[in-house]
């Protein structure tokens, strides 16, 4: 057998994306019970764009930024508490995967809806958990009549041609393992390690944004112009 | 000669999706849900190239490929990984077993195609 190379060149040579050293080091920085929030605003304070997340995530009822009580990472971090750092790190390539996915996949360009409509009627529910020194479910949900949509464009296909609702779930749970394949890529990178379960599907009525025990959750709603969507996230970095 | 192509995926949609890529080539893609129904169509069909998931119920892709390198009358196919997996020290595993390449999902058809046409020699069908 011949000789392997360093994980880092592996992934070069196979063409494999990085995930951003900041978010990287925010991951493994915010997962540690005891990291000191001067090391973690110094590492928010460095990017511009966690920096702006973590504002936004503290001023949650402001309109725009002229409107923010709170203007700096370390009133911030005060306000908020560390579980939004988590958050904000482990949201960041969350969004990426969703976005990059659905462009890939299907050419939509789904951009993050500032005040996203609640879904009012049954819908379908992709969960998928992840398991191990990270716990929790990340989980999409979309509209029935864009979960058809979705499926069509994935598989060249127009919607009537797809009678078979299995397709279209099979599509669905294809779309969301690759986006928290993605995801959990990015987690074990930051060191925290974890494996997935299948994706399940249902059709829910439900809407809530579910949080289990210790854990910190998050909902973005996402719009393209034919598509609308949402993704929770559910997530305990403290839970070995 | 047609050249054969075994898409390993528990997903219907992948191996929808890479049967409609090789659609314009001289290839036959042949398919399998998981590793132990991808290993015995191996055996059967001694295909040219196996695009293997890694994430599958029954067997998963690690096992199928450790089993197909161990098997003399195999371990000359060449697999290109089609996977969501994509952590640093999982591909760094994977790479020992012996891959020709890795192609992380979301994918475009022709990045696959770029991929496969390194391995082996495909051809348009003719018009």
């Amino acid at each position: 057998m011949p000789p392997v190379a360093p994980a880092d060149e592996l992934a070069k040579c196979y063409g494999l994306e990085s995930v951003p050293e900041s978010v990287r080091r925010l991951g493994k920085l915010v997962s540690q019970p005891d990291a000191s929030t001067e090391d973690v605003a110094k590492l928010i304070s460095s990017d511009k764009g966690f920096t702006a997340r973590l504002l936004r995530a503290a001023n949650p009822r402001a309109a725009s930024e002229a409107d923010y009580s709170c203007t700096t990472v370390e009133e911030a971090l005060q306000r908020t508490g560390m579980g939004i750092v988590l958050l904000v790190a482990m949201y960041d390539p969350l969004m990426a995967a969703v976005q990059k996915t659905f462009q890939i996949m299907l050419g939509a360009e789904l951009k993050i809806e500032a005040r996203p409509v609640p879904f009012e009627n049954e819908h379908v529910l992709c969960e998928i958990s992840f398991a191990g020194k990270a716990t929790g479910t990340a989980a999409l949900r979309l509209t029935t009549p864009t979960a058809l949509q979705v499926a069509a464009r994935v598989l060249g296909m127009s919607p009537a041609e797809l009678e078979d609702p299995a397709v279209v779930d099979d599509v669905i749970g294809e779309l969301s393992n690759m986006v928290v394949g993605n995801f959990k890529s990015n987690l074990c990178d930051a060191n925290l390690n974890c494996k997935l379960s299948p994706p399940a599907i249902t059709r829910t009525t439900q809407f809530e944004l579910r949080s289990t025990e210790g854990a910190l959750a998050q909902r973005i709603g996402l719009r393209a112009p034919d598509l609308d969507l949402f993704v929770d996230l559910n997530v305990n970095p403290w839970s070995e | 000669m047609s050249i054969k192509i075994l898409s390993v995926d528990d997903s219907k949609t992948i191996r929808m999706i890479v049967k409609r890529t090789f659609a314009p080539f001289d290839a036959t893609v042949l398919e399998a849900c998981n590793g132990e129904e991808g290993l015995a169509t191996a055996a059967a069909e001694k295909p040219d190239l196996i695009v293997l998931d890694i994430t599958m119920p029954v067997m998963d892709g690690v096992t199928m490929l450790t089993k197909l390198k161990e098997d003399a009358a195999l371990k000359g196919i060449p697999v290109i990984m089609l996977t969501a997996e994509s952590g640093r020290e999982n591909v760094a595993f994977i790479a020992k077993l012996g891959v020709r390449d890795y192609l992380v999902k979301p994918f475009k058809d022709e990045q696959l195609i770029e991929k496969v046409i390194r391995v082996i020699p495909l051809q348009k069908k003719a018009a």
